[in-house]
């Protein structure tokens, strides 16, 4: 059972691990940028530093299983576009007014890929990343603690949401609901398995509001920290660099220099 | 004014939306170094009390609120957060809530509301260690605290409050989801931090609790009924009076003529009772409630065998688990928390699989079966109703369960009519689950299986949160199940209901069963021992049995007196 109180954080003490939370979110925003910007065949490159950068973190493991996850988003997008490419030039198969055409492969192939890669980078900055220090290295660059927490929270909503899920799913099959075979059984059993969820969930807010007021969350303007985060000078560099890499893919994206 | 940490007077509170107040005309104070107890049936005003107490309402709840209420010389009513933080301290009934659930130690666990008051980080640590080591948790610091036992939880719920400093705690219902040891754990700390000068309002419907207060408020629909020590507060002349079942203990005392600071000294109450001769109580009455006899699915054996399991992080939870369950018999499952009791019966209706080992109902295993197949034949409550409560009525909710085992409507409606009247909600039919407070939420969710008429009913921890009558209706749900010839398997912490309504208990620690035998053996005194090492203790009247001699063990002050009176 993962706990809920790291999220998805693997702990570590790799090169990755070091590194500044802010450093991390700005790395990962470069490749949000470079993955969607940059031609086609820069989703190489990125795949293969994401994946070198995993290996030698020593969380090459965790970030292929968690491909899991979005295998089945990746097909429907390729197999998707294969079929419905608007304008598609010659049809390998048709089918009516849609077929299987190497245009569609093509783009079905490069918008996979482009989510790929920026899910690979999001799940390493999540794995590699304590929430909290991502929240305090939020508010020592001068972020409202209020809104750092908003963004803590959603950070780790997803692995409460998947626990909260699974007790869901039991309680319900346990009343006899059928959540396999035909779509019509599965269409039907999203409201039992759903409704559960919201309505938890609103209860939870409750007493999650409970908790921050009793512990005196926002009562004062300023707030210390117990946690000092990490910021050597490796980092500021890295950051200057980053930011430079990002200037230069609008550059390059927009100035018609690299071949399409 | 006062000295008092907390001081109220005439308070009445009225929530936004509801014609009937929570709270009316209350008063009360709290000096520091004293305990106050509030009990009450479900429903009463305790919550409301304890959310005016830790300064919650009107700041955080919105109510129409009236009254005088002072926290120290902070007057309550009218203060912001940065005025009462670090003053009180609210404590829940849900540790795991109430903790930050962000931090990976407990160190930082405490450290967090030291943030939030701009503490100096120079002094965190030596405030943080301070407070740790008078709870006596300084081992936990580096912990993580989601990890940690429910009691050890409490303890650090409890100690990120004191940690900022507050003189005054509240609490609401703070063992309502502790097992034995983590509730006297609690208790315990109660009264640690009472001799150290603070001040404690504790609601409660735990008597291990409330006995450590110096007094104890009983309320009923919201206005106070009785005041005094717990001996006399709990007593049938008032708590008797409020709805309540006054604690074994205090009930054995009456009957042996104690004075009511004799209320819960076991060696006294065992002296007097050995002296004079009381009076047998009259035979209880059974509570004729009527099942549903809609579907009469046939009642099959249960067998265990062998089992063994082990969670994806490695834990072996279940370590060779053999038992076999005749149809008909009522079995009560006790233990700690984490010794397997919930591991063990989630393989019963296929939740969970075996690693080694089989499961079978009826000689056939289960293995090749799924859990909604199985789903007509054992039905099971889980512990958190939130978890399957979906419907904008509690009939429709409580109809769910037939209408997937595609029964027609008119047994749909049949069905459903027995299980509300079951469970008592027949005046509730039409109202919004979550428009109900959790223990009635958690009658909905067990009509919600009983509707189903399982020849197999398995319950997790089905008395949490009930107070006295809601527990003895589901004792009396129990009974009568069981009187229509239909097994129940019921996972507790509370003794004394193993103990009344079960012809079995079963004592798991660590993976294993311990003790397995009617709950006159198991709660026998020459099984103490045993059962203290799973961190159990016999229930109050047994308890009192052992001391006077050593026969069966009785179920409650009733059998016990009666025991007596026969000789």
């Amino acid at each position: 059972m993962r706990s809920r109180a790291v999220g998805y954080f693997r702990p570590g003490a790799s090169w990755l691990h070091a590194r500044n939370p802010l450093t991390k979110l700005l790395g990962l925003l470069w490749v949000l940028l470079a993955a969607f910007l940059l031609p086609p065949w820069a989703l190489i490159g990125l795949a293969v530093g994401l994946v070198s950068a995993a290996w030698s973190a020593g969380l090459l493991g965790d970030l292929v299983r968690s491909l899991r996850i979005p295998a089945l988003l990746f097909a429907s997008i390729l197999v998707v576009n294969a079929f419905f490419y608007p304008g598609a030039g010659e049809r390998l198969i048709p089918i009516g007014p849609v077929g299987l055409s190497w245009d569609g492969i093509w783009f079905g192939v490069v918008s996979a890929g482009r989510i790929v890669v920026v899910f690979l980078a999001a799940v390493l900055f999540l794995f590699s990343t304590l929430p909290d220090d991502l929240l305090e290295g939020l508010v020592a660059r001068g972020v409202n603690h209020r809104l750092a927490f908003v963004i803590l929270s959603a950070v780790q909503l997803v692995p409460r949401l998947q626990t909260r899920a699974a007790a869901i799913l039991d309680a319900q099959q346990a009343r006899g609901l059928t959540v396999t075979g035909s779509l019509r059984t599965r269409v039907r059993a999203i409201v039992p398995l759903v409704g559960p969820i919201v309505l938890g969930s609103l209860i939870d807010v409750r007493e999650r509001t409970f908790a921050l007021e009793a512990r005196a969350f926002g009562a004062l303007p300023r707030r210390t920290a117990y946690r000092t985060v990490a910021d050597p000078p490796t980092d500021r560099w890295l950051r200057a660099g980053l930011l430079f890499a990002i200037v230069a893919v609008f550059v390059l994206a927009f100035s018609g220099v690299l071949p399409r | 004014m006062t000295d008092a940490a907390l001081a109220i007077e005439g308070l009445s509170v009225r929530y936004i939306g509801r014609r009937e107040p929570a709270l009316q005309d209350v008063s009360l104070e709290v000096a520091p170094g004293e305990i106050v107890g509030v009990a009450g049936r479900t429903g009463a005003g305790k919550s409301t009390l304890a959310l005016v107490g830790g300064g919650f309402i009107p700041r955080v709840v919105r109510a129409k609120v009236d009254g005088r209420v002072h926290i120290g010389h902070v007057d309550a009513l009218a203060a912001t957060l940065p005025e009462l933080a670090g003053k009180v301290g609210i404590v829940f009934s849900s540790p795991a809530l109430q903790l930050s659930s962000s931090k990976p130690t407990v160190r930082e666990e405490l450290a967090f509301g030291l943030e939030n008051l701009a503490v100096p980080r120079a002094e965190m640590d030596a405030r943080i260690d301070s407070v740790l080591a008078r709870l006596g948790i300084g081992h936990l610091a580096e912990r993580e605290p989601l990890a940690l036992s429910g009691g050890e939880q409490q303890r650090v719920a409890i100690a990120s409050i004191l940690v900022m400093g507050t003189s005054l705690l509240v609490l609401d219902e703070p063992t309502a989801q502790l097992d034995p040891a983590g509730t006297a754990d609690v208790a315990a700390l109660l009264g640690e931090l009472a001799a150290d000068g603070r001040a404690v309002l504790v609601a409660e419907h735990a008597a291990e609790v409330l006995r450590m207060a110096g007094e104890c408020l009983v309320l009923d629909a919201g206005r106070v009924v009785g005041v005094g020590p717990p001996g006399v507060a709990l007593g049938s002349s008032i708590a008797g009076r409020a709805g309540l079942r006054p604690p074994t203990l205090v009930t054995l005392a009456e009957a042996a003529g104690l004075p009511p600071a004799a209320a819960f000294d076991e060696e006294r109450i065992a002296a007097a009772l050995r002296r004079g001769r009381p009076t047998a109580p009259p035979e209880p009455t059974t509570t004729d409630l009527s099942v549903p006899t809609v579907r009469r699915a046939p009642v099959e054996p249960i067998e265990v065998r062998d089992v063994v399991h082990r969670y994806a992080n490695g834990v072996e939870a279940l370590r060779g688990v053999s038992l076999t369950v005749a149809p008909g018999e009522a079995v009560a499952i006790v233990g700690q928390n984490g010794s397997g009791k919930t591991t063990m019966v989630k393989h019963i209706n296929g939740l969970l699989r075996p690693a080694a080992g089989r499961v079978s109902i009826g000689g056939a295993d289960i293995a090749g079966r799924s859990v909604d197949a199985i789903a007509g034949q054992v039905g099971f409550v889980f512990q958190n109703p939130d978890d399957q409560l979906f419907h904008g009525r509690v009939d429709a909710e409580v109809g769910f369960g037939p209408r997937n085992l595609r029964l027609p409507a008119d047994q749909v409606a049949a069905l459903v009519e027995a299980a509300l009247s079951l469970a008592g909600l027949v005046a509730e039919r039409q109202t919004n689950p979550y428009d109900l407070g959790f223990s009635t939420r958690k009658l909905v969710a067990l009509a919600s299986v009983l509707a189903m008429e399982p020849p197999i009913l398995v319950l997790d921890e089905p008395t949490t949160g009930q107070d006295g009558p809601g527990v003895e209706r589901v004792g009396s749900i129990v009974d009568s199940w069981q009187a229509a010839g239909r097994t129940v398997i019921a996972i507790t912490h509370d003794m004394e209901f193993a103990a009344r309504h079960f012809g079995r208990v079963v004592v798991m620690r660590d993976g294993q069963l311990v003790l397995d035998g009617p709950p006159g053996e198991v709660f026998a005194s020459d099984q103490t021992s045993l059962l203290a090492s799973t961190g159990l203790v016999p229930p109050p009247a047994a308890r009192i049995a052992a001391r006077l001699r050593p026969f069966a063990a009785p179920a409650d002050a009733a059998a016990l007196l009666r025991l007596l009176a026969a000789g």
